[in-house]
């Protein structure tokens, strides 16, 4: 009897904890959905919404779509949208299969060089991406590839780390006796790989796909060293572009910046438990 | 085999984050095809102020569509990247660019031959345009002799002090001539304390870390960066004394200074509590207050700065921008006559001043009836004037690629010498020349090593220029 | 065919062609080019200069790249020591038995993630401006706190752990939830009917299972920190920041070869942050232990 009212205080001092943690997470979240709709010379009045006489002690009049508009009418936000869905969803689909058919051969096929292959990659994954940033921008310039969707997403197919992650789905989801049985019947590698490999890979690609789109969404410095034209940019570099020197457009950053967001808050919403199971996925062996 | 497939289809649906991203790679990827980019047609132009294009597109409505460039707005940071970007891979850029006087530099690293802008040096002479324009507004535009870009300003300095806050307390600003002056005459504002037992206001809208007001005042003072030769000169008695009066102004018992940032919604309300009485105004920021300031019409004047020595220099000058024609553009003659028709026109000028408060570097447009109209938030004071005085005063500047560099070492420089003069409580300014020239010392010869280590900067236009690796 | 048999197989070589050509092109290539690159200057793509190992020698007597590295390893540190502590505490409240909203919880501390870094630094720059921005104005309403704190001028690398600690804290978390989800129930009880208290029970029991996550977080942690970049890029909107506070190794290599177009310098920089990089990792399995079973990531 005695147990009952301490583990109740110690479950309520729980839950009050992790409250105040979500609070403090939903805090700029709140104020950016607020901030979006403020007008300029409201913005810094109040915290959230400006107050006033309106319902809920809030001045719903001062409350515009202004930002928006300007969004929409002045900076091609609209084109930067599909370019960064565009560019997210393909590298992704793309980059999934590529390191699903090289992650499969490595962990399933037996060949010269595959032990050096597998070493090379286990090398590469701790390579920064940061050290190919000089001499990749080099070569793009030499290929031509500057200011072209192919110089960011081509070079973005052939992650080490996606390799890896393939290797390991592999060789523990892949039976050995379901491969030798569809060759048995006569299938060809190319079908063994795609009928019999993929779909008991499909948890980890659909993990992949996920991650790649959000990287790729949220990549910064490749796109903002490799295109040039105003219609190829991605929401990443044409919203920080909002960001002015000698003037502060605060309602239009921030629009820009919810305008970016949301897309992939809902696709995260929508696919949550596979988002979360594909980024722990590398972190815990099985 | 059609089983095969839809029955893959049957069995990968079921995960469907694999379904979502295929549809949206394979909805965008027509939607990218079959959406072309809107392809620039006619004149392009970049232009980092929104202002700007605010004042070019009501003149350039009625000239002719071909000839008529169109503006495209771009934030500095991003124009100064596409315009490097550009130059540095052949990538598109505008036909004519406008460039701010901290970006430029970026263009002049390299060796001559590879500034990517037009040089207009000998159109410049030919036309008679050298003598028509204000000397001093050509100098961030050249390189190693030569010049890259039609001037847009003056952007000569005076200060804006709250004229309610002086007058209120019977204070003659008249008999200011030199910074001395300056804190003597206005000192009494700072004896009104706060409940925290600090003075409710100060003096001068200035910080150690502001590094574009140090660079300023140097000027000022006849110090700066770079001699005219374009070779570091950091280390010099002029510099260390400006910066260390900065630090007094900033620390210690001498404390005049207090930091109401510019372009920012708290430095503004600041700005309107009265918290600093003075502030540094170049002609275009006259503009900037009207806009963000508004509750502060009629309580503002104009006086030209104080010189750092009696019968010394008045004012100085802060910030810049040119119209470059960008070297690779099709049809340079036509460029050139859009260039120069727009910036070197009477309604342009006048357009610059009445919309940006902004003087314009032709000197032959300065009669202009317009310079002398009394402006209601200056207090009817006829600024334009005053501006147009001391424009021939401005001191020069150089183009030095190096110049934000050395900048930003001047104000490290100063940083130190500031937490240098809390740690020893040093306070007056012959107390702290000696460690200032010191940090100047150390910034310069960090200048210097990044000039000497560019091997193209001062190579011959003729060396061929090699490959890569 | 069977496997193993001695004529060629060309079946793997087919499936791992398309990695192969991209990784060789793409990463192989400029990762050997870059050694070449270090030893020359220049003024972007097209033209270049030999200069040996001058850029290496610049660099390293460069006080701003020392400046640098002391800002990244500050940020480092104080995201790893301040960050990963609290994603485990969090984790663990998350993991006691009877929770209930756990998945609504995870899912609200895991939303920041998304939020692309360049998003999160216009939004922190914002919040954290001086007299109107919303963390000071909360703190001094709440402790009367200085109202003009400058966050943005004088507490750069501070401010940029809070923002990143915002963005993060939650993905550290995930991982921790799902190792300590893994942890064997039987040996937790086994411990409590010994009398073990609950610091013991975590010590010997917790941490013992956990500690290949912990350290392959901990590594990614240190490899994620060490390349921060957008963060204060975007926040000082192209630059360091005032007196360079917020400059970072990255930027400094962003800043020589992508502002002043010497790619050369800018490899030169990238080899020494990869070595810095290797350094802090091995330093860093060594004082993750002698457990073999760290996982290899």
């Amino acid at each position: 009897m005695s147990e009952a009212p301490k583990h109740d205080r110690t479950h309520w001092g729980v839950y009050m904890l992790l409250l105040l943690g979500a609070a403090l997470t939903l805090v700029p979240f709140l104020w950016l959905v607020c901030g979006a709709f403020k007008r300029n010379e409201d913005f810094f009045t109040s915290t959230f919404l400006p107050r006033g006489e309106g319902f809920l002690g809030i001045a719903w009049s001062k409350l515009t779509l202004d930002n928006f508009r300007t969004l929409l009418d002045s900076s091609g936000i609209l084109r930067s949208m599909l370019n960064s869905v565009f560019l997210s969803s393909v590298t992704a689909v793309l980059a999934t299969l590529v390191c699903a058919a090289a992650g499969f051969a490595l962990a399933k096929h037996e060949f010269r060089g595959r032990r050096l292959i597998t070493a090379i990659v286990l090398v590469a994954v701790i390579v920064p991406p940061t050290l190919l940033l000089a001499p990749g921008y080099q070569l793009l310039f030499k290929l031509d590839m500057l200011n072209s969707f192919s110089g960011l997403v081509i070079p973005a197919l052939a992650p080490a780390f996606g390799v890896y992650l393939f290797r390991q789905a592999a060789s523990s989801s892949v039976p050995n006796e379901l491969i030798e049985a569809a060759r048995i019947d006569g299938c060809g590698e190319l079908r063994v790989f795609f009928t019999v490999a993929m779909p008991l890979l499909r948890p980890m690609a659909g993990a992949f796909m996920l991650i790649t789109f959000l990287g790729v969404w949220n990549n910064f410095i490749n796109p903002q060293i490799v295109l040039q034209s105003e219609s190829k940019l991605p929401l990443a570099v044409a919203v920080s572009q909002l960001r002015g020197v000698y003037y502060q457009d605060y309602g239009l950053q921030i629009a820009g910046t919810l305008a970016s967001v949301v897309p992939v808050l809902a696709l995260f919403l929508l696919l949550q438990r596979e988002f979360i199971s594909g980024l722990t996925s590398g972190a815990v062996k099985e | 085999m059609i089983d095969a497939v839809i029955d893959s289809i049957r069995r990968w649906s079921a995960s469907l984050g694999v379904l979502v991203i295929a549809l949206l790679a394979i909805g965008s990827s027509i939607a990218v095809v079959a959406i072309p980019a809107k392809s620039a047609t006619g004149v392009q132009m970049w232009t980092f102020a929104r202002l700007h294009k605010q004042m070019y597109d009501p003149i350039i409505a009625d000239w002719p569509a071909e000839s008529r460039p169109q503006i495209a707005l771009l934030s500095h940071p991003a124009l100064e990247r596409r315009m490097l970007q550009g130059f540095l891979t052949s990538t598109p850029t505008a036909d004519l660019i406008e460039c701010e006087r901290r970006s430029v530099g970026r263009a002049f690293v390299g060796p001559l031959d590879s500034v990517g802008f037009t040089d207009m040096t000998d159109r410049l002479r030919s036309e008679g345009l050298l003598e028509q324009i204000n000397m001093p507004s050509f100098g961030p535009w050249s390189s190693r002799g030569r010049i890259f870009g039609l001037p847009h300003d003056v952007h000569p300095v005076m200060l804006g002090y709250r004229a309610d806050i002086v007058e209120a307390a019977g204070i003659d600003v008249s008999t200011i001539e030199t910074w001395d002056d300056f804190v003597r005459v206005l000192g009494p504002l700072m004896s009104e304390k706060g409940p925290d037992g600090k003075p409710k206001r100060y003096l001068l809208n200035i910080w150690e870390d502001k590094e574009d007001l140090i660079e300023l005042l140097l000027l000022q003072a006849g110090g700066g960066f770079f001699d005219e030769q374009e070779r570091v000169r950091i280390a010099t008695p002029t510099n260390a004394r400006v910066i260390s009066t900065i630090v007094t102004w900033c620390r210690g018992p001498g404390r005049i200074a207090a930091d109401a940032a510019d372009f920012s919604a708290s430095g503004n309300q600041l700005k309107a509590d009265g918290y600093v009485v003075a502030a540094f105004m170049p002609d275009w920021m006259c503009n900037v207050w009207k806009n963000e300031i508004p509750q502060l019409s009629g309580k503002i004047r104009l006086m030209p700065l104080p010189a750092w020595t009696k019968g010394g220099r008045r004012t100085s000058v802060w910030g810049g921008t040119m119209l470059g024609i960008s070297k690779t553009a099709p049809d340079q003659e036509r460029l050139w006559k859009i260039a120069s028709k727009l910036y070197l026109s009477p309604e342009l000028a006048r357009s610059l001043y009445s919309t940006g408060d902004i003087i314009t570097p032709v000197r032959t447009l300065w009669n202009d009836p317009i310079f002398s109209e009394p402006d209601p938030y200056f207090s009817g004071q006829r600024k334009g004037r005053d501006y147009i005085a001391l424009a021939p005063d401005v001191p020069m500047r150089t183009s030095s690629p190096y110049n934000v560099m050395a900048k930003l070492r001047v104000q490290t420089a100063v940083i130190s010498l500031s937490a240098h003069a809390q740690r020893v409580g040093a306070t007056s300014v012959e107390a702290l020349e000696p460690r200032a020239m010191e940090l100047l010392k150390v910034a310069e010869d960090q200048v210097r090593a990044q000039i000497e280590r560019n091997v193209f900067l001062n190579t011959s236009a003729e060396r061929p220029a090699r490959g890569g690796v | 065919m069977k496997r193993g048999a001695p004529k060629f197989n060309v079946a793997p070589w087919v499936l791992l062609a398309p990695f192969l050509v991209c990784f060789g092109v793409f990463f192989a290539v400029p990762l050997v080019q870059s050694v070449g690159l270090s030893m020359r200057q220049t003024f972007g793509p097209a033209h270049s200069e030999f200069v040996g190992a001058a850029n290496y020698r610049n660099v390293l007597i460069d006080p701003l790249f020392w400046k640098a590295v002391r800002n990244t390893i500050a940020f480092t540190a104080g995201s790893v020591l301040i960050q990963l502590p609290l994603a485990l505490l969090l984790a663990m409240l998350l993991n006691r038995p009877g929770i209930r909203g756990r998945a609504i919880f995870r899912a609200i501390f895991f939303a920041p993630v998304l939020v692309g870094v360049v998003f999160v630094a216009m939004i922190f720059g914002v919040i954290f401006e001086k007299r109107t921005g919303l963390v000071n104005q909360a703190l001094h309403s709440m402790i009367g706190w200085d109202l003009d704190f400058p966050w943005l001028q004088m507490y750069v690398m501070p401010a940029l752990i809070i923002a990143s600690l915002w963005q993060y804290l939650g993905f550290n978390m995930v991982y921790f939830l799902g190792a300590l989800q893994n942890v064997r129930k039987e040996l937790v009880e086994a411990s409590t009917l010994d009398g073990a208290g609950p610091w013991q029970r975590f010590r010997h029991v917790i941490v013992p299972q956990i500690r290949p996550v912990a350290s392959f977080v901990v590594l990614l942690s240190i490899v994620g920190s060490f390349q921060i970049f957008e963060l204060p890029y975007v926040l000082f909107n192209g630059t360091a920041g005032p007196d360079n506070r917020g400059l970072t190794v990255v930027m400094y290599l962003y800043q020589m070869g992508f502002d002043q177009g010497d790619l050369g310098y800018a490899s030169a920089v990238g080899w020494l942050l990869a070595v810095l990089l290797m350094v802090f990792a091995l330093f860093q399995r060594r004082l993750a232990g002698e457990s073999k079973q760290g996982v290899r990531a």
